[in-house]
């Protein structure tokens, strides 16, 4: 354990916290499409930031830094993926409106 | 060892793109379907490749603990059977040989993200592999590029994003708890502090991402949509493996092998299980589309299976495991039915269909066989599994879980059989006089995965000490 850890732990958890709140908002609160996803980004940006955070306070440096290499490797080609299935949306419909999208029901 | 396994599929990728692509192009077919046989036989007939698990290459160079147990040895099983199936499928239903070539491509990387979440020991590992997993399946269901399957993929990526968020919180509060991320050392944390806020909190977000990926009830929006919408194909690997080793099979394990058996998880989920088991099945009662009613009735399947997982006994978990592989086996079958109805009548509107049993003998019976299986009829593997789990259920003292699941099974012979009824038996439908029969890469392996159905409920006898029991050893670990 860090001997800063104690005195860190509170205020950088409440900083992550308000990502994620602000991230929630972000994906709930919107029609665009795209915002949605820039929404879910700042979650998993939030939780990068909790991983540094556990392996400051546990002194586990080296492998949260490649935890968290790999994650944001990862999160890029979700991503990817999902802004390209947005353009698909877009080519069909010609709007970003997430209202468009209701077809599939039942 | 073993760790082969996912290396050949990412060996296979490799291959496939090769500068002489004309000339792989034409092998690419016969170089997926060695791959999926070669893991069907590598799982059933261990002795024969014992020589290739010498070579650990991936668990050296990596540095990551793949170890198998009879648990993963059954989820290759299936991945190996369910992918064979697959590729026959999209062959026939795919005329565009680009569009072929890439689906191979996509499912070779499946198949090695699957192979991958079966058999790594590591937290964070898993999260990897489920990751590949996912986008490969994410590019699969948007394949086709018409806008229902867009709206598929694209509400599976948001649920997908939510799930792996939640997952990843859980990762870094369990590296705060334990220091690491192997299974043993989270384990040995969580008994150590059983009770603390931050332990509890992450059991249950870890606990809501698995639920999120099984597509069980109160989570289960993208799961019709993206069935649906998906291609025949896809609709086969999405049900009968990725949900089930992406979601279910990463719930079994890490259920009993990092957090165990809590009196507090157990009736979580018993409960999540019972209401999806409950309103998957009369969802499905009121469908129309052929594809949807089979997605609602998985929903109701995978609810059987969290029942058996959350009676916590070892009897309770072989069972469990045991409707995996069935209904990995049946809705395969199922969804490849349907993807021949849908390719020589154009529809899957069960109400525009009828009397398909006399232009298409093969299918109706296949599809009768399977859904009675899923029903759970009395000779067939689904009613072993489903009274395996409902005596496992009705001996830990849940009298009305095992009532309920009872009550359950007969919804489930009603929709399957109102099913047969619109779609395959009575009079032949007007303009359907010129339906024949699929072809071969949609009969063969119907014909297989029947005869897997029938054999394991008749075999039962055979297979139950060496294959079902021993499932229930990882509880005691």
């Amino acid at each position: 354990m860090n001997e800063l850890a104690p005195q860190l732990f509170w205020p950088c958890t409440l900083g992550i916290a308000m990502i994620f709140v602000i991230g929630l908002y972000c994906v709930l609160f919107t029609y665009n499409l795209i915002r949605a996803l820039i929404g879910l980004e700042i979650l998993i940006k939030g939780v990068t930031l909790l991983i540094i955070l556990a392996g400051y306070i546990t002194a586990h440096e080296a492998l949260a830094q490649s935890l968290v290499i790999t994650l944001i490797v990862i999160e890029v080609v979700v991503i990817t993926v999902a802004v390209g299935v947005v353009l698909g949306i877009r080519k069909h419909t010609g709007s970003l409106d997430a209202r468009n999208i209701r077809n599939l029901k039942g | 060892m073993f760790s082969w396994l996912i290396l050949l599929p990412f060996l296979g990728v490799i291959i496939l793109n090769l500068p002489f692509r004309a000339l792989m192009r034409r092998a690419a077919f016969w170089l997926c379907v060695f791959i999926a046989s070669v893991q069907v036989c590598a799982v059933v007939f261990p002795a024969v490749c014992l020589w290739m698990g010498k070579l650990d290459i991936l668990g050296y160079i990596l540095k990551i603990n793949f170890t198998l147990d009879n648990l993963s040895r059954v989820m290759l099983l299936c991945i190996g059977m369910v992918t064979f199936t697959a590729v026959f499928v999209e062959r026939q239903m795919r005329r565009d040989e680009d569009k072929f070539f890439n689906f191979l491509n996509l499912l070779l990387l499946l198949v090695a993200g699957l192979n991958g979440i079966v058999m790594v020991r590591d937290i964070f590992s898993l999260y990897v592999f489920l990751e590949i997993a996912a986008v490969s399946s994410f590019i699969l269901i948007g394949s086709n590029k018409d806008f229902a399957a867009f709206e598929g993929a694209f509400k599976y990526i948001v649920l997908s994003v939510v799930a792996t968020v939640l997952m990843l919180s859980a990762i870094a509060l369990f590296l705060i708890v334990a220091g690491d991320t192997g299974f043993s050392s989270i384990s040995a944390a969580l008994k150590s502090s059983p009770d603390r806020f931050f332990v509890i909190l992450a059991i249950g977000m870890f606990l809501c991402a698995c639920f999120i990926k099984s597509g069980l009830m109160p989570f289960h929006g993208w799961v019709p949509d993206s069935y649906s919408s998906a291609p025949a194909s896809v609709s086969i690997l999405l049900a009968g493996i990725v949900t089930k080793a992406v979601g279910v099979y990463t719930l079994i394990r890490v259920v009993s092998a990092v957090f165990g058996f809590t009196p507090a998880i157990k009736s979580l989920l018993l409960a999540v299980g019972a209401l999806s088991v409950v309103a998957g099945a009369l969802a499905a009662l009121g469908q129309r589309d052929f594809k949807r009613m089979l997605a609602y009735s998985s929903i109701s399947q995978v609810g059987y299976i969290i029942l058996g997982l959350g009676s916590g006994t070892a009897l309770g978990v072989a069972g469990a495991v045991f409707h995996l592989f069935n209904h990995s086996v049946f809705k395969s079958l199922l969804f490849l039915n349907s993807a021949a109805v849908e390719l020589e009548t154009g529809t899957r509107d069960m109400e525009s269909l009828s009397g398909l049993n006399k232009r298409m003998p093969l299918t109706g019976i296949t599809s009768v066989l399977a859904s009675l299986s899923c029903a759970g009829i009395p000779p067939l593997a689904g009613f072993w599994s489903k009274l395996i789990i409902i005596i496992a259920l009705w001996m830990c003292g849940q009298y009305f879980y095992a009532c309920l699941a009872v009550a359950a099974s007969v919804l489930t012979l009603a929709y399957f059989l109102s099913m047969q009824r619109k779609i395959f038996f009575g009079k032949l439908g007007e303009g359907l006089e010129n339906v024949k029969e699929a072809g071969f890469g949609l009969a063969f392996p119907a014909v297989l995965l029947a005869l897997v159905t029938v054999g394991a409920g008749l075999f039962l006898p055979l297979i139950i000490h060496v294959f079902i029991f021993p499932q229930g050893a990882i509880v005691g670990g």
